[in-house]
């Protein structure tokens, strides 16, 4: 056999070049196509630049300015607004606050989510349908009619408080509603279903097998979860978390609506900074800390995992 | 080692019954007798529904919201479409950044992106007005539809296109008769997508609204605002019906766990 391919090779190999069809033929090909399609792009990003990017671009350029009033001609380029920013106590704690209630709501959703995705991942294909149907679909109706739903339950006279009371645990109503605990409660309520796609995805993709193996070695179910299955679903709590980390910090509807001014989370004192005192600058330099904080943490705690020593789960 | 099995399966009841029970406790809430809001109901009355058809407002904004949703899907259905048949067809350079810039409005937080464009428009005597809501709300659902989309492409068979042309049919007749109805379900998904992220949307419309033109979900939030009455629980109720009638649709569709699925 050998010889054979060998010489056959050689044979075509001396053959002369008959035309060098292949290489123009890609070339004029290439080139013709991508005209058309950029054709059809252009619409949509010329939207997009305009309508988001340029927007985006011009607050983070008013961020360095300082004038109450945006068009005036004596404005001058500084960092006032950020050191305003970071020298002034209320606004730090507000950052303070803000990081810790997403914090506690990505710890939140955690323990909620993992036994949920379990779930989904052991059963089959038709009821992780019908579990993702009914974990998602909230997620589309809008949320301050699931707000609203939490007020029903929430307020001091509200069902939970009526339940506790009626069991005899509490004697007066907790103050759940207008509080961190009533944030925390809607915001967890809010992105627990990303945080169990997120988690599921990551276990559907654990290989069978190698629970079956932990387990003829003789492993425990509960050594087999903490040796085998967690650290395999790691992907999947780390992008889990970090997008419900990063949703927490800038949701605005649900800290105003449960937590009112007794939480002043980042993005309402941001929406007031821009809306009820019209101080633009200051509000975009507000946007551009809130953004960089939710991204430097999501990065640090992304980088963080693909260099821990769980860095072959990650690929 | 059997409990194992058992406390995984009862917290996970108990988180979709957490994630379910604010939507099921405002319908029966709305059908209270009583003049407070509360579950569960006192009574059972429908004067909150007839109560609604009373107050001009909210049939306003329902209007409103309406109007809105329908546009915002129509004109990112246009744009999305187009762009993502350019993007899964054409080898255009650079198509992983033109991809990740498209649906970057969904990773910027929407509070900011409605500080921006309140402060870009506000020069351009856009804000405030139709057209500045109907481009923010616009700019919000390009996204999901270039995401749905480009999914319903990616399993496309182009020879089928190839078949058509070379059995005669000119450019727009391969369009019109091979590539849209093979993506018309991805399209459909899409542009549900887009109306339902255009109706609850809150936080951008909250930075785009004026006195006289508000929707259903900035009325809602101004209501809880000021005092709860059980009003709220009739719209929420309402709010409630069109979304599970729409997701019934992308169920059958598309699957709604899977248009979020691998999405982030």
């Amino acid at each position: 056999m050998e010889p054979i391919r060998n010489y056959v090779n050689e044979e075509v190999k001396n053959q002369p070049p008959i035309v060098d069809v292949p290489k123009r033929v890609k070339k004029r090909k290439k080139k013709k196509t991508w005209v058309p399609g950029l054709l059809l792009l252009t619409p949509i990003l010329l939207f997009v630049f305009g309508f988001f990017i340029v927007p985006m671009l011009y607050i983070l350029y008013l961020s360095f300015i300082v004038t109450d009033d945006v068009g005036a001609t004596d404005a001058v380029y500084s960092f006032q607004n950020y050191i305003q920013f970071f020298t002034d106590s209320y606004y730090l704690s507000s950052l303070w606050i803000t990081v810790k209630i997403s914090l506690y709501t990505v710890g939140l959703c955690l323990f909620l989510a993992y036994p949920v995705a379990l779930t989904m991942a052991k059963s089959s294909p038709r009821v992780r349908g019908y579990i993702a149907l009914l974990i998602a679909s909230p997620l589309l109706v809008s949320i301050v009619v699931r707000n609203f739903g939490w007020y029903l339950l929430l307020l001091p006279n509200g069902t939970i408080n009526q339940l506790l009371i009626d069991l005899g645990l509490i004697t007066a109503p907790l103050e759940l509603l207008f509080s961190e605990i009533g944030v925390i409660i809607g915001l967890s309520n809010a992105y627990l279903p990303f945080m169990i796609l997120a988690i599921a995805t990551s276990l559907y993709n654990i290989d069978p097998s190698l629970e079956k193996a932990s387990a003829i070695l003789g492993a425990s179910p509960l050594r087999n979860f903490f040796s085998v299955t967690l650290p395999l679903s790691l992907p999947g709590i780390v992008s889990g978390c970090v997008l419900v980390f990063s949703l927490s910090m800038s949701s605005y509807v649900t800290p105003a609506l449960m937590g009112g001014a007794n939480v002043p989370m980042m993005p309402v004192v941001a929406y007031d900074q821009i809306n009820n005192l019209l101080r633009w600058t200051f509000g975009s330099a507000i946007s551009y800390v809130l953004l960089a904080t939710t991204l430097i943490t999501v990065i640090a705690v992304t980088r963080g995992f693909e260099l821990s020593k769980f860095k072959e789960v990650f690929r | 080692m059997k409990y194992l099995g058992k406390i995984r399966l009862g917290v996970a009841v108990i988180s979709i019954i957490y994630i379910l029970i604010p939507l099921i406790v405002i319908i029966p809430a709305s059908f209270t007798s009583a003049n407070y809001p509360s579950f569960p109901a006192q009574g059972f009355s429908f004067q909150w529904y007839t109560m609604l058809l009373d107050r001009p407002e909210f049939i306003e904004a329902l209007w409103n919201s309406v109007k809105f949703a329908v546009l915002a899907a129509f004109f990112s259905v246009l744009f999305g479409t187009l762009g993502a048949l350019a993007l899964a067809k054409y080898d255009i350079p650079g198509k992983s950044y033109i991809t990740s810039i498209l649906t970057a409005p969904l990773s910027v937080p929407q509070l900011v992106l409605g500080i921006a464009l309140l402060i870009y428009f506000t020069p351009m005597m856009l804000s405030g007005t139709s057209t500045g809501f109907l481009i923010a709300h616009t700019v919000i659902c390009i996204p999901y539809v270039i995401r749905l989309v480009l999914t319903g492409l990616s399993g496309f068979d182009y020879n089928l296109e190839r078949a058509a042309a070379i059995l005669g049919a000119g450019p727009a007749t391969v369009f019109w008769k091979v590539t849209l109805p093979l993506i018309r379900p991805a399209i459909i998904s899409g542009g549900l997508f887009a109306f339902l992220t255009s109706f609850d949307n809150v936080t951008i419309s909250l930075f785009m609204v004026s006195s006289d033109m508000r929707t259903l979900p900035i009325e809602i939030f101004s209501q809880m605002q000021d005092s709860y009455n059980p009003l709220v629980a009739s719209v929420s109720s309402v709010v409630i019906f069109i979304s599970v009638i729409l997701i019934v649709i992308l169920e059958k569709l598309q699957g709604v766990g899977k248009a979020f699925g691998g999405s982030h």
